[in-house]
């Protein structure tokens, strides 16, 4: 951690939640908008996977065709929800490692309204017939330039954050968040240019777009998602990371690595042969760092078993991380030969976007909520039921969506490699796992309506006004507190002054 | 690590993939250099130029916006990557009247006048690639296939073989005229309310126009013919007599 170690831990308290403070309003905005776009996006995503099994729901009415609840659906999730997920966890981290307090907070929050407004008429567009048709580009393209500017708008404080910080070393989280600070422009403003800017070959414009999708999971998701996990992880247990040599191998092993992968979903396809032979094998070599982080912070966690028992931000993140290694084992099981021949036009795509944008990202992203958001608001979060409730109903409703991505593609992908059958036994497989689909997004549904509620309590500041973090054990352990946060983890919810009160 | 490593690395790590799987290919695939047929092995003279009829740009938009990539592939694969080239009716016709197997994979002529080949993400429903042939050879094998393919849009379920069948209903494509004197000609032989007909939109209209152009199975080169067993009809003596002296 780059501890200025001259400091007090008193300066250093009221430092801390002046930046809280600083950032309360942007950082609170991203998480709850994020969630509302969630909610969005699980109710869509019920609708249109319905659809695949019962094609008489909700039928005739051109908004809900099937074809456009599906991008609208992943649209909404992986822009409005992921993406202000992401917002604001880079934020929040960029500003409370490179200690500063955030003096654009006016600027971000306004550039957030345009992201919303943005998405929210490109999401629109895609119900009302407008989309492109390009996957994960859907929304018409007046939307994705001020997309891109508001993004600007937003990420900039925190790289000047960091530009200005404090000498010293700096956290494997900083190089994690700055990464996926500046791939996330480089490789929405290629694959929109490209494909929407430049007249090109339409395989080659296909292609990219395969790029985008994998590129925006593993070059964004992925280390925003390692960059949180690796503060929280060591921030809650209060101890050093478990080797500096294997998260640098993590970090670099996925920067050589990631940009490589994603057209093997093009396997096959008339373009420049070594495309989709790169993009297997890179994918495959995904694993690497999925288990370089994995080990590390699975590693760094096991010493401190109570408070992952305890700690709701801690179980959340890892089983995030677990989420990873999952996401890591389908990327090499889906993209070995036969596998990728079966798999290639099946659910298991999808399932696989959903595990590792529900399986990983999402659940170190609620883990990175219910850290901040009790800081920033100065509030505790009200009910460990809740959150519990939430965890576990969330855990269901994955395991659904791994069943889908690593078996019902292959059973579906098999019947469809099986020629000599008529073309509608392929379709006799895959039914169970698009009733599967509908299954998990029903889980995780039930399970968000707790978050939902806890953190609009939360935003309408009526969490508890305590010092003590809400912890997940049976019993509220008193002797637990200090050790759970570790040394920065208190609120200190009588005002900056107070910080170093708990002594107890 | 600086800093410095970590700008550098980033840029160069990013940055030539960058530039090895987008930039590069992406100009490389921009102008296609055109294939010829040639008069040994295919039996004719001349670039080879696959043509296509129909309004096939505002089609593809409609096939677009309605999301029918979720549910359709257009990709026939090699046989090295998958078995679409098995079944008898993707990748061409297995036993076309007049030229025999015509299958073949899929190739990089094949989806000019398109800005972004609809290769699709999942086959819930089957490929598209030669939909236009399968629906005038099979499906609508003695009547109208433009009619066919509207009353399948309009209603997928309506054929009892197709009870099934899980596509959506365009119906949102089609509207209700009111009839003052004589039926339309292109109204839809369903049941509408009295007095009024069922007529396909413009939408509806591209929608079938550009899935009647899909017919990616014409003759191709002998250079960038990978199939064992779809050489032209027109060129087999030619081919005959070149395999000759092998077998």
């Amino acid at each position: 951690m780059s501890q200025a170690s001259t400091q007090s831990p008193e300066t250093d308290a009221i430092r801390r939640a002046e930046i809280d403070r600083s950032l309360r309003h942007p950082v609170m905005f991203f998480f709850t908008s994020g969630a509302a776009w969630l909610a969005v996006a699980i109710l869509l995503g019920i609708v249109s996977s319905a659809k695949v099994h019962s094609p008489g729901f909700l039928d005739g009415c051109s908004w809900l065709t099937y074809g456009r609840v599906q991008p609208a659906h992943l649209n909404a999730l992986i822009y409005g929800w992921g993406c202000q997920a992401a917002f604001g966890t880079l934020v929040w981290l960029m500003s409370r490692l490179s200690r500063q307090t955030c003096r654009a907070a006016g600027i971000i929050l306004t550039a957030g309204h345009i992201w919303n407004v943005a998405i929210s008429l490109g999401v629109i567009g895609i119900l009302s017939g407008h989309g492109t048709g390009v996957p994960w580009m859907e929304m018409p393209v007046f939307a994705w330039v001020p997309m891109l500017l508001s993004y600007g708008l937003i990420a900039i404080w925190s790289m000047i954050q960091f530009k200005v910080r404090p000498a010293g070393h700096v956290f494997i989280s900083q190089w994690y968040a700055l990464a996926a600070l500046i791939c996330f422009p480089w490789v929405f403003a290629t694959a929109h240019i490209m494909v929407f800017g430049f007249s090109g070959s339409p395989l080659m414009a296909a292609a990219i777009n395969a790029w985008y999708r994998s590129a925006l999971l593993f070059l964004f998701f992925t280390p925003t998602a390692i960059a949180a996990a690796y503060y929280l992880v060591s921030k809650v247990t209060g101890r050093p990371i478990y080797s500096y040599t294997l998260s640098l191998l993590g970090f670099w092993s996925l920067a050589i690595i990631a940009p490589w992968a994603g057209m093997q979903k093009l396997a096959g396809a008339p373009i420049p042969n070594f495309l989709p032979y790169l993009g297997a094998a890179a994918t495959i070599l995904i694993a690497i760092p999925a288990i370089a982080v994995g080990v590390n912070l699975l590693k760094t966690a096991a010493a401190s078993p109570e408070t992952v028992a305890h700690s709701p931000s801690l179980r959340f993140t890892l089983a995030g991380i677990v989420g990873l290694l999952v996401t890591g084992a389908a990327c090499v099981f889906l993209n070995v030969p036969p596998i990728l021949q079966a798999t290639q036009f099946t659910l298991s795509g999808y399932g696989f976007d959903i595990l590792a944008l529900y399986g990983f990202f999402s659940f170190i992203a609620f883990g990175m909520i219910y850290f901040v958001v009790p800081r920033i608001t100065r509030r505790e979060w009200l009910s460990s039921r809740l959150i519990k409730m939430h965890f576990y109903i969330s855990i269901y409703g994955v395991l659904f969506v791994a069943l889908i991505a690593l078996f019902g593609g292959v059973m579906q992908g098999q019947a469809q490699e099986d020629y000599a059958q008529p073309w509608e036994n392929a379709m006799t497989y895959a039914y169970p796992y698009a009733v599967a689909t509908t299954l998990a997004w029903c889980f995780l549904l039930f399970s968000n309506v707790f978050f939902f509620l806890h953190l609009t309590l939360m935003w309408l500041r009526l969490g508890r006004r305590s010092s003590h973090p809400t912890l997940l054990g049976g019993h509220h352990a008193e002797s637990l507190h200090d050790s759970i946060h570790g040394p920065e983890g208190d609120i200190d919810n009588a005002g900056p002054g107070s910080a170093p009160a708990p002594t107890h | 690590m600086s800093f410095r490593q970590f700008a550098f690395g980033l840029t160069a790590t990013f940055g030539i993939a960058w530039l090895a799987v987008v930039i590069v290919p992406f100009f490389m695939m921009r102008s296609l250099e055109p294939v010829s047929f040639s008069e040994a092995a295919d039996g004719k003279e001349g670039i080879y130029h696959p043509k296509r009829t129909g309004r096939v740009a505002n089609g593809a938009e409609v096939y677009a916006a309605n999301g029918c990539y979720t549910c359709h592939t257009q990709l026939i694969r090699p046989t090295y990557a998958g078995n679409d080239l098995g079944r008898p009716d993707w990748g061409g016709l297995k036993m076309d009247e007049e030229r025999g197997d015509t299958r073949r994979e899929s190739n990089a002529f094949d989806y000019r006048g398109e800005k972004f080949a609809n290769i699709g993400l999942n086959r819930l429903g089957p490929d598209l690639s030669n939909l236009g042939r399968r629906v005038e050879a099979e499906y609508a094998k003695d009547g109208d296939p433009k009619e066919w393919l509207l009353m399948h849009l309009y209603d997928p379920r309506a054929d009892p073989k197709r009870q099934n069948s899980t596509c959506p209903s365009f119906r949102f494509l089609f509207e209700e005229k009111q009839v003052l004197g004589q039926v339309p000609d292109d109204a839809l032989p369903v049941q509408a309310p009295v007095g009024k007909a069922v007529v396909a939109t413009d939408a509806a209209n591209e929608l079938v126009d550009y899935l009647l152009s899909l017919k990616r199975d014409d003759a191709v080169p002998a250079s960038i013919n990978y199939g064992p067993a779809a050489a032209p009809a027109g060129a087999k003596p030619a081919a005959a007599a070149a395999e000759a002296p092998q077998g």
